[in-house]
């Protein structure tokens, strides 16, 4: 039965916000779920499986999207952007930006942020060589290329290595933070180059490797023992191009010496960030963001940033997407008791 | 019309003349007064900072007090080496008053703060510009493939340097670009040539300077420019012995920049000292017209 | 037999004097080491160092005064800060060195690569005898020490053809003042 006057808009339709935006409507709630993007998914539409159980994410893309259709007090927006916001007593009263140019106005009575995260720009790394040299790339900008070897195009590489930690646990040019999912997603496409490669040299250079989740750790080891991924303890302290491919520098620590190695492909396992459209919508609804940008729940509450503006997903710090489901249904549950009152 | 306080250090007055006489031609184009600092003494080179912490402070102290008795800001340093003893004292001093000679305590102007302290490369990139260092050209080094070669100490740590980036440089590339030359793009502008250990260990110096020849080589240089004395030395100075067992032919000539900025502002070849260095660079700047 | 006793270190047995020293007396806490070896990835070094960048942060940690002292590392660093400028967590490794190495002469431990203390020395005198460095005094002095005394010779000669070598041995004027700063160092020892 639908709950008059009470409208939720979710701005960010990837998995946290379509979570949030389905379980709102679900509640008999109305839900409105800004996309800025012509199609629903966010970040993990470009990821090429997912762990630890080596799913498709397209398919939970589309599940949601059916679900939302399903529910009536949905209604899903895309290429559609927030441009500003007034706000009133009971809620804000919000100008849209449409696909086609045209604006409309919309009045709600609670926000949740759902904007995700994106890679931090590691060309500050100049040791590296992100944006020097052409096959040096930031994990997402991986996904690209695997999906393209999966498809049969590109150079078969004879050796890739991922560098964790660039932009994270870094005092000195980085960020403190742990960016949480990067050991996970890194496993992950170091077995899949393997998978498609098998006789590709595959290194993965860490500091540790953080594997804390259910059905985690065996699949590291899965990695490691059964594709043969080789692990290097030691933050590689340098690229150098050598004859086309790229030599990359660094100390194994375990043994305590300095070695080297030439491959194809640099991976860089960069911070992930918040959006940039993160603060300043924030803004928009009177809310602050946390020193590195992200934004913060109030004490004691699950997804509360304000009094009417909740959060879910990257945008509150990295997190991997069956738990940025788990929070947009936090969120939804704070709507809904909100609206409840 | 500007004046600067200007340090030469040791190797400027002697084994690295050239450096310092073309500098003086460049900032005579660029109308800048170089007034070397009085009486000034040696910033303690590699053996202070590695043998004694207290006296290099004091050696340093001591040519900060004579350059801020001048009243001219900032003080230009073309050795890095220098640069950055000079930098460093300079951050970790909080008064200075401590080693200003007693008289001085009743001059009548007593010098008030310590310079900004910079290298030369810096001074001319952050206060006189690309815009302002194009306008003498007369002879664009047209032709020319040139790896800049920043060496340690012009951009490191770069808490002390605050200058350019540190992994990789690019001011160095800039003022070539704006004289006319190509610069290329290399994987050891910024690494070690080794240079401290040119007497005592003379093997390492060896190693790495042929590593930063070799890569320069590779990738297309006909020359190196360097902006400090101690690489001069070691790549220019020790290339023989490394190119012996080596396969690099023709010999890479290593200049200092500024002598590349005097010749485009097209004083004679003899005043750039050119012909000091080792590795004769006037072939190559003959096939390109420029000599 | 003894040599079969199980001696492992104790860590109860480390001493932390050594990294409290380097903590207060350089300001470098290393504490904040991840121990992730980007420092030694980089060192140009570090393939013929007896102890990489990471393992000296490591035995500072563990207290190691004794090999700090004696390493060989500790004479052929060149001091060229790579490690300082990449390390995530801002250590100074070429200050812990230059500290240890001071320490270490002013203890009287012997250097590793006595020729690298010597040419060291040698221009430290030249600088409490004049206020500037004589190159020319400093390679013949080393060139007489060393027995290799005709070292370079010919690199020398082309030096001074060339101009290169200023035979007026410039000096500063105030040599007294630049004489008082050594007084209070180990440079009052030197040859």
């Amino acid at each position: 039965m639908k709950q008059a006057g009470k409208k939720a808009m979710i701005i960010g339709g990837g998995p946290a916000g379509m979570e949030a935006a389905l379980r709102i409507g679900q509640a008999g709630f109305e839900s409105v779920l800004i996309e800025k993007e012509a199609a629903l998914g966010g970040t993990i539409l470009k990821l090429c499986s997912s762990f630890p159980r080596w799913e498709s994410p397209l398919e939970l893309v589309e599940e949601k999207i059916k679900q939302l259709k399903h529910c009536s007090y949905v209604k899903v927006m895309t290429e559609t952007t927030v441009i500003e916001s007034r706000t009133r007593h009971d809620g804000y009263s919000i100008l849209l930006k449409l696909n086609n140019g045209d604006t409309t106005e919309l009045d709600i009575n609670a926000v949740v942020l759902a904007t995700g995260f994106e890679m931090m720009d590691v060309s500050i790394y100049g040791e590296y060589g992100y944006g020097i040299y052409p096959d040096v790339m930031n994990s997402l900008e991986f996904e690209t290329l695997l999906k393209a070897w999966g498809d049969g195009m590109g150079k078969t590489p004879q050796g890739v290595a991922f560098f964790k930690c660039v932009g994270s646990r870094d005092r000195s040019k980085g960020y403190p933070y742990c960016s949480k999912i990067c050991c996970m997603y890194t496993a992950k496409q170091a077995g899949l180059v393997k998978d498609m490669f098998p006789n590709a040299k595959v290194y993965v250079f860490y500091m540790d490797y953080r594997a804390s989740g259910k059905g985690y750790e065996e699949f590291v080891r899965e990695v490691i023992e059964k594709k043969h991924v080789r692990y290097v303890r030691g933050r590689p302290a340098k690229v150098l191009p050598d004859g086309g491919r790229l030599l990359v520098r660094a100390e194994d620590t375990l043994i305590g010496i300095p070695i080297e190695v030439t491959v194809d492909v640099v991976v860089l396992a960069s911070a992930a960030v918040p959006r940039q459209e993160t603060a300043p919508l924030a803004a928009m609804f009177g809310t602050k963001t946390g020193e590195y940008g992200f934004l913060e729940q109030k004490r004691f509450s699950l997804a509360r940033a304000s009094n009417r503006v909740f959060f879910a997903g990257g945008c509150g710090f990295p997190v991997e997407a069956p738990f940025a489901q788990q929070q947009g249904a936090s969120a939804a549950v704070e709507v809904i008791e909100l609206f409840s009152q | 019309m500007m004046n600067v306080a200007y340090f030469p250090g040791c190797s400027l007055h002697t084994v690295s003349s050239e450096y310092d006489k073309s500098t003086h031609l460049v900032c005579e184009s660029l109308e800048v007064g170089l007034k070397e600092v009085e009486d000034w003494n040696c910033c303690g080179a590699t053996a202070g900072h590695s043998m004694d912490h207290e006296l290099t402070m004091g050696l340093n102290a001591r040519n900060l007090a004579q350059a801020s008795l001048m009243n001219i800001d900032p003080l230009v340093i073309p050795c890095p080496g220098c640069f950055n003893r000079l930098k460093n004292t300079n951050i970790r001093l909080k008064t200075f008053s401590s080693v200003v000679r007693e008289e001085e305590r009743s001059m009548k102007n007593p010098p008030q703060e310590l310079p900004r302290v910079m290298n030369l490369l810096q001074f001319l990139i952050e206060v006189i510009g690309l815009e302002r260092i194009a306008e003498p050209v007369k002879i664009p080094l047209k032709g020319l493939k040139l790896a800049a070669y920043y060496g340690c100490l012009t951009t490191r740590p770069r808490k002390v340097a605050e200058f350019d980036d540190p992994e990789q440089p690019v001011s160095m590339d800039r003022i070539l670009n704006v004289l006319g030359a190509e610069t290329v793009l290399w994987s050891h502008k910024a690494e070690c040539c080794g240079g401290p250990f040119i007497t005592s260990e003379l093997s390492i110096a060896l190693d790495l300077s042929r590593q930063v020849l070799e890569t320069a080589r590779h990738s297309g240089a006909e020359a190196i420019v360097v902006a400090c004395p101690m690489c001069q030395l070691s790549l220019d100075s020790r290339q023989v012995v490394v190119g012996h067992d080596q396969v690099l032919q023709p010999r890479l000539p290593i200049i200092y920049f500024t002598q590349l900025i005097a010749l485009a502002y097209g004083f004679p070849i003899r005043r750039t000292g050119l012909k000091s260095l080792f590795i004769n660079p006037l072939t190559l700047l003959a096939k390109k017209g420029l000599a | 037999m003894e040599d079969n006793i199980y001696t492992p270190l104790n860590l109860n047995d480390i001493d932390d004097s050594i990294q409290e020293e380097i903590r207060t007396k350089c300001g470098i806490d290393v504490d904040l080491c991840l121990e992730c070896g980007k420092c030694s990835g980089g060192c140009p070094n570090g393939h013929i160092f007896d102890y990489t960048p990471r393992k000296i942060v490591r035995l500072v940690k563990l207290g190691d005064k004794e090999t700090l002292m004696t390493m060989d590392a500790l004479w052929i660093c060149l001091s060229c800060q790579l490690c300082l400028d990449r390390c995530p967590s801002g250590i100074d490794i070429p200050a812990i060195l230059d500290y240890m190495r001071e320490k270490a002469c002013r203890g009287g431990v012997e250097a590793s690569r006595p020729r690298v203390k010597l040419f060291h020395e040698l221009l430290l005198s030249s600088i409490r005898e004049r206020g500037r460095v004589s190159e020319l005094d400093v390679v013949l002095k080393y060139n007489w020490k060393t027995g290799e005394y005709m070292k370079n010779a010919r690199l020398g000669v082309k030096m001074l053809l060339k101009g290169k070598l200023n035979l007026s041995r410039s000096r500063v004027k105030e040599t007294e003042e630049v004489r008082r700063l050594f007084e209070a160092t180990i440079a009052k020892d030197l040859p």
